[in-house]
């Protein structure tokens, strides 16, 4: 076969890849003490069907893992201690991290809550003559004294994103490895495919029906046969790259959507119950619209219901189909949207064309079609004073809550719910940290 | 969620000024005296304008752990959390949806 022909890529690995181990549940051990050695989970609720996010080291042992729910996870290991999470915490530690990095280089990208990237080949003390493992090593210390003894990290080198990140899953926790042309061949070796970052079972079961059974069996494939016969698509010769240390990664994406979700604890089908969570999803939303200074052309509304307990992904712009599960819509509604107001009336509206055939368990709110406010490009056949007006009324409201503290001034259908829409942070969106 | 106790306590502290830091020094809560052990965790947020120091810290004995919790503009303390080490539980206040 013909098609891309690359060699293993042999210049000095500067790519480094840092995470924090079990980012929530040390940092909750480093904060107390009585926690260090003990299973800890941290869970979006400490209600028996609320999911674990994190666990310690000492529950992971015990079996468990992120996505089981408390009740299976106080079986798996009684006496774990369950936590709910903690976000200004965990920002701070995000905060306190990077700080440490950008002492090596300004070329840090955090690629979630716990986990950065950082390109060395600028880096003044690289260049004074440092190398990549010692600064490594003093980032790990500089960790330690930054966030506390608990806290550890695992720091991975190598000539592009990913084999870094593979460098860094090699000794968890704690560890320092380096991937290089040197020992690449040798890591594959000891790897299964699952190992590698980015491949998961479905893509598992894809390799090994078309011959590839391990990682050195996939570094050794054409690249032709990668991409026409495997994967059948550009992502065939990506990997072709990756695995051989050149870098098809280092692409930034900018934000697509910007919306907020909730875990009902009383599930319900009251349309008024539900249009009260929608009130505060709606000025979730429209805070964070506004704090970016976005607005957005379209609104999707999802919801799952309560006899479903498997969480799927959504796409695109059209109705959902299987109507047991959960529902989703989601469309542009030719009208910028900005104002809280504006977001709740699509999404109620939105709501009322549901069918809702049980309890809602979960519901959430998604702007999407984002465009930044420039007051250079008004419409001259839209509605400019409308938009003008609702956005200096939104603004005023955004300026009395961020004086006097969130929901201070809320619309009236919000006025029993305090505290109901709780603060929580993405594990791999940290845009708004930034 | 993690919902503030928010109760208020007694708090002595002192500001070592080599090392730049308050230190809660020892807290009066529920009838006991308390002498802390130093600060594992420190961390800020803010409600509207007002700014909110929160230290996460144990007793010198290592039998206790506490989230203290300081208002910067009225100065006044409250505690969020607690934990003592033989019931393995950390308390706070919860609310339902």
């Amino acid at each position: 076969m013909s098609g891309l022909k690359l060699d293993i890529n042999t210049t000095e690995p500067l790519v480094m890849h840092i995470d924090l181990n079990s980012c929530f549940a040390i940092i909750e051990q480093q904060a107390n003490r009585l926690l260090r050695g003990k299973p800890v989970g941290v869970a979006a609720y400490d209600t028996p069907r609320g999911f674990v996010v994190a666990s310690s080291y000492e529950a992971k042992a015990m079996g468990v893992k992120l996505g089981v729910n408390v009740a299976q996870a106080r079986l798996l290991c009684p006496g774990i201690v369950i936590m709910t999470p903690d976000p200004p915490k965990y920002r701070e530690a995000h905060r306190r991290f990077k700080d440490v990095l950008l002492k090596y280089t300004d070329d840090v990208t955090p690629k979630s809550i716990d986990e950065f990237v950082m390109h060395l080949e600028n880096s003044p003390l690289f260049k004074q003559g440092m190398t990549v493992k010692s600064m490594g090593y003093q980032i790990k210390d500089g960790i330690y004294q930054s966030l506390g003894e608990a806290v550890t990290v695992n720091v991975g080198i190598g000539p592009n994103r990913f084999l870094a990140k593979l460098a860094a899953g090699l000794h968890k926790p704690n560890g320092l490895d380096l991937i290089d042309h040197k020992n690449l061949r040798d890591t594959y070796e000891s790897l299964d495919l699952l190992d590698l970052p980015g491949i998961n079972t479905r893509y598992k079961r894809r390799l090994e029906a078309h011959g590839i059974k391990t990682p050195l069996q996939f570094l050794d494939a054409d690249e032709e046969y990668l991409r026409k016969r495997v994967f059948k698509s550009i992502v065939g010769q990506q990997w072709y790259m990756r695995l051989r240390g050149h870098e098809p990664d280092r692409r930034e994406f900018g934000r697509k959507t910007i919306g907020h979700q909730h875990a009902i604890a009383k599930q319900t089908s009251d349309p008024e119950e539900l249009n009260k969570i929608l009130m505060k999803l709606s000025e979730k939303t429209g805070r964070r619209l506004r704090k970016n200074n976005l607005y957005a052309g379209g609104i999707s509304l999802w919801m799952g219901f309560a006899s479903n307990h498997r969480l799927w992904s959504i796409t695109g712009s059209s109705a959902f189909t299987d109507q047991r599960t959960g529902w989703h819509h989601g469309e542009k509604v030719g009208s910028r949207l900005y104002a809280t107001h504006d977001i709740f009336a699509h999404a109620k509206r939105l709501l009322e064309s549901a069918k809702v055939v049980e309890p809602v368990r979960i519901i959430s709110v998604t702007t999407f079609d984002l465009h930044k406010w420039d007051p250079e490009q008004l419409d001259i056949f839209g509605n400019e004073r409308g938009y003008l007006a609702a956005r200096r009324i939104s603004d005023a409201l955004d300026v009395v809550n961020n004086r006097y503290g969130e929901f201070s001034v809320i619309p009236a259908n919000m006025m029993d719910m305090k505290g109901t829409i709780i603060d929580r942070v993405a594990f791999g969106n940290i845009k708004d940290m930034e | 969620m993690r919902e503030s106790l928010n109760e208020p306590v007694s708090v002595v502290s002192y500001y070592n000024s080599s090392s730049r830091q308050v230190q809660p020094y020892q807290l009066n809560w529920q009838g006991q005296i308390y002498k802390l052990g130093k600060i594992d965790f420190w961390h800020k947020t803010r409600r509207g304008d007002v700014l909110i120091h929160h230290f996460s810290m144990g007793d010198i004995g290592g039998t206790a752990y506490f989230k203290l919790a300081l208002d910067a503009t009225t100065l006044h303390w409250t505690i969020e959390e607690y934990m003592t080490a033989d019931q393995m539980e950390v308390v706070y206040e919860r609310f339902e949806a």
